[in-house]
């Protein structure tokens, strides 16, 4: 997939990109608004990474220039301006999501997946772990004729670890996936440790989890061969 | 408190009634003064018309000097009498006084009329009376007929002057009227109010003036804390997104991946700094809307439902206890979540395996208030004084926290006009109560 990345801060551009590129997306980029402007005019993108901050233009004028251009790319906002004005414009005026900076690689990743999930109507693959079988559509998880019994929150971290399998998350990273912003100062380690924990005893409960890693220093990760 | 259209018709009635019961008591006595001049200037001219009268036809035709010794004559209803006997007395009369007679057993009162006359050298006293009593009359139904017209003018002023100072004010309650609907500056409405009284076009004047200056602030004040918001962040996601970059590399030894997976909490340690320290600025700076009406129960159930599995993890008992559930108007729920999410979660962290937390809520005096206990640690006089300042961490070996946790409930429930207060004892435990405005 084809993704423009217009970001006047050079060095975060270029790492969004080395990101998007290991997961075999094509990108572009736009450092100024012009250049933008230029690009999304003339070219045709499947995403569009949009920073509202630009230095020569204001980042929503150009969601509404793709969109009167009849541009079919979908738009992702992702801004330092955390005003909850800011959010609703771009939404109103045709953004897909938004993201507010710092924000993590994966969660980025995972914005893009669902918003090209919804796109093209893709359903959700059933996801096998070991004995256990994921039916994402339908949220369960089953082991053998059992549904595992969890809470939302187990089955949410769950379903992130399996969205981003093989991939270790950091504690900081679920966190704020299932959480949001809105208590990040409160933001405690431990939290995702208790829930973790309360998962694998679930789990381990109908058969065992060896897929469910633990990461020392680092965070957690589901492998799937 | 009473309102000013009230206080200003009381003052009229007030006024008005030390000026007509002055007025009532005053007047009787001079109307009688006024009559009795009447009465007197009547009785001089009886006197006059007598005295030409006997200068005419002689003192003989009235007093025989034979016969009598004095003269009298009423007429029939006793209004009026006329007297003239031989006096002796030394002195000559000439006045006019009240007096009570005896005319065949009934007594009247009279306004009489002495005077010494002098015929052929004999001293005379001439006596003309008029009955006063139609006088006492008219004063007590004058004093009637005046108290029930004033009580009538008095009642119909006092509405009168109700329903002006009603009319007159309209644009002064209109005004503030509008003042206490308004939840921010810039939603103060724009448009003058019709009036045609200087003063409150003034009023109004000023208060636009003022609104728009204060709007002016918070509009500058939000766009330094954007700017600062994008100034700190774009650096710290910069970083953030190199060291995840690093983190994602598969070749990576676990030691690097470890010190890569510190420097990130660093940096979020960092980042939930300047969130917190802009939350605190927008906050105060009115950027975030009071428009929600939620439960009250819900949200602190919510809250219960979020840090349960953290308390059963320390083996703490942690429960709500609700009397009265509420609703609670014109309030920003995330905001007020957050407020007492920080607190919960902070009693959490602070209390010991085997602990207990309780968070109640109930109506007391027409407010509302939720107390939030615990057994926890406690703190001394010096920590609960500086509870609520930033950066004065509770617990320092709390490596996450930055220890702005409740800085923030506080800005939030002073936001919210909510009341907050702690108590707290070492190894007891501590107690938040938060009490929300009455009309909330």
């Amino acid at each position: 997939m084809n993704v423009l990345i217009v970001e006047d801060e050079k060095s975060l551009a270029n790492e969004i990109a080395s990101f998007l590129k290991s997961e075999n997306f094509l990108c572009d980029f736009a450092f100024t608004g012009n250049d933008a402007s230029e690009k999304i005019a003339v070219n045709l993108y499947d995403f569009i990474l949009l920073d509202l901050g630009l230095p020569d233009y204001n980042g929503l004028d150009l969601i509404d220039e793709a969109k009167k251009a009849g541009n079919e790319a979908s738009i992702i906002i992702i801004t330092a301006r955390g005003a909850v004005e800011d959010k609703v414009k771009g939404l109103d005026l045709g953004a897909d999501d938004y993201l507010a900076k710092p924000f993590a690689l994966v969660e980025l990743l995972s914005r893009i997946n669902a918003v090209a999930r919804r796109k093209f109507n893709v359903v959700s693959q059933d996801v096998v772990l070991g004995d256990f079988f994921m039916k994402v559509q339908s949220r369960k998880l089953i082991c053998g004729e059992k549904e595992v019994d969890l809470t939302k929150k187990e089955f949410d971290l769950l379903q992130y670890l399996v969205l981003n399998h093989n991939k270790v998350l950091t504690r900081q990273q679920l966190y704020e996936h299932i959480w949001g912003n809105i208590l990040d100062d409160q933001y405690d380690s431990n939290f995702i440790d208790v829930h973790i924990k309360n998962l694998r005893k679930k789990l381990n409960y109908h058969a065992p989890s060896p897929w469910l890693e633990t990461v020392r220093g680092v965070g957690y990760r589901v492998s799937i061969a | 408190m009473i309102r000013l259209k009230s206080k200003l018709a009381l003052f009229n009635l007030l006024s008005k009634l030390v000026f007509t019961s002055l007025f009532l008591i005053l007047l009787p006595s001079i109307i009688e003064r006024i009559n009795l001049r009447q009465v007197d200037n009547d009785l001089i001219r009886k006197r006059e018309k007598t005295i030409s009268l006997i200068e005419k036809v002689g003192i003989e035709p009235f007093i025989n000097t034979d016969t009598s010794d004095a003269f009298g004559s009423y007429n029939i209803l006793k209004e009026e009498f006329i007297s003239l006997e031989r006096s002796d007395a030394e002195g000559e009369l000439n006045q006019i006084e009240v007096s009570n007679r005896i005319i065949e057993d009934e007594e009247i009162t009279y306004r009489v009329l002495n005077y010494t006359l002098i015929v052929d050298g004999q001293k005379y006293l001439l006596e003309i009376g008029k009955s006063i009593t139609s006088i006492q009359n008219a004063k007590k139904n004058i004093s009637r007929i005046i108290l029930a017209f004033l009580v009538f003018i008095i009642l119909a002023t006092l509405i009168t002057d109700l329903q002006y100072t009603r009319i007159i004010l309209n644009p002064l309650k209109k005004i503030t009227n509008k003042l206490k609907e308004i939840s921010s500056p810039s939603k103060f409405d724009m448009t003058p109010v019709k009036t045609n009284t200087s003063d409150f076009a003034g009023l109004d004047n000023a208060l636009r003036d003022l609104m728009i200056q204060i709007d002016e602030s918070f509009r500058k004040e939000k766009e330094i804390t954007v700017n600062i918001s994008h100034e700190l962040m774009t650096p710290i996601s910069v970083l953030r997104s190199k060291l995840e970059n690093i983190l994602l590399q598969n070749d990576i030894d676990s030691e690097t991946a470890n010190k890569i997976e510190e420097s990130l909490k660093t940096l979020h340690r960092l980042q939930s700094l300047v969130n917190s320290l802009l939350l605190i600025a927008r906050i105060e700076s009115h950027q975030y809307l009071r428009d929600d009406t939620f439960s009250i129960q819900n949200l602190l159930g919510e809250i219960i439902n979020e840090l349960i599995p953290l308390a059963d993890d320390k083996e703490v008992n942690l429960t709500a206890e609700f009397i009265s559930d509420y609703m609670i108007k014109k309030a920003n729920r995330s905001l007020v979540f957050s407020m007492f999410y920080n607190v919960v979660n902070n009693a959490v962290k602070n209390t010991d395996r085997g602990g207990k937390i309780i968070v109640s809520g109930n109506v007391v005096h027409g407010r509302f208030r939720v107390i939030i206990t615990d057994t926890g640690k406690g703190m001394n006089e010096t920590q609960l004084s500086t509870l609520f300042s930033r950066f004065k961490t509770r617990n320092v070996q709390d490596e996450n926290g930055t220890g702005i946790g409740l800085a923030i409930s506080k800005s939030i429930a002073d936001f919210h006009k909510i009341e907050v207060s702690v108590s707290s004892e070492i190894e007891k435990g501590t107690i938040f109560t938060f009490i929300f405005p009455e009309n909330s």
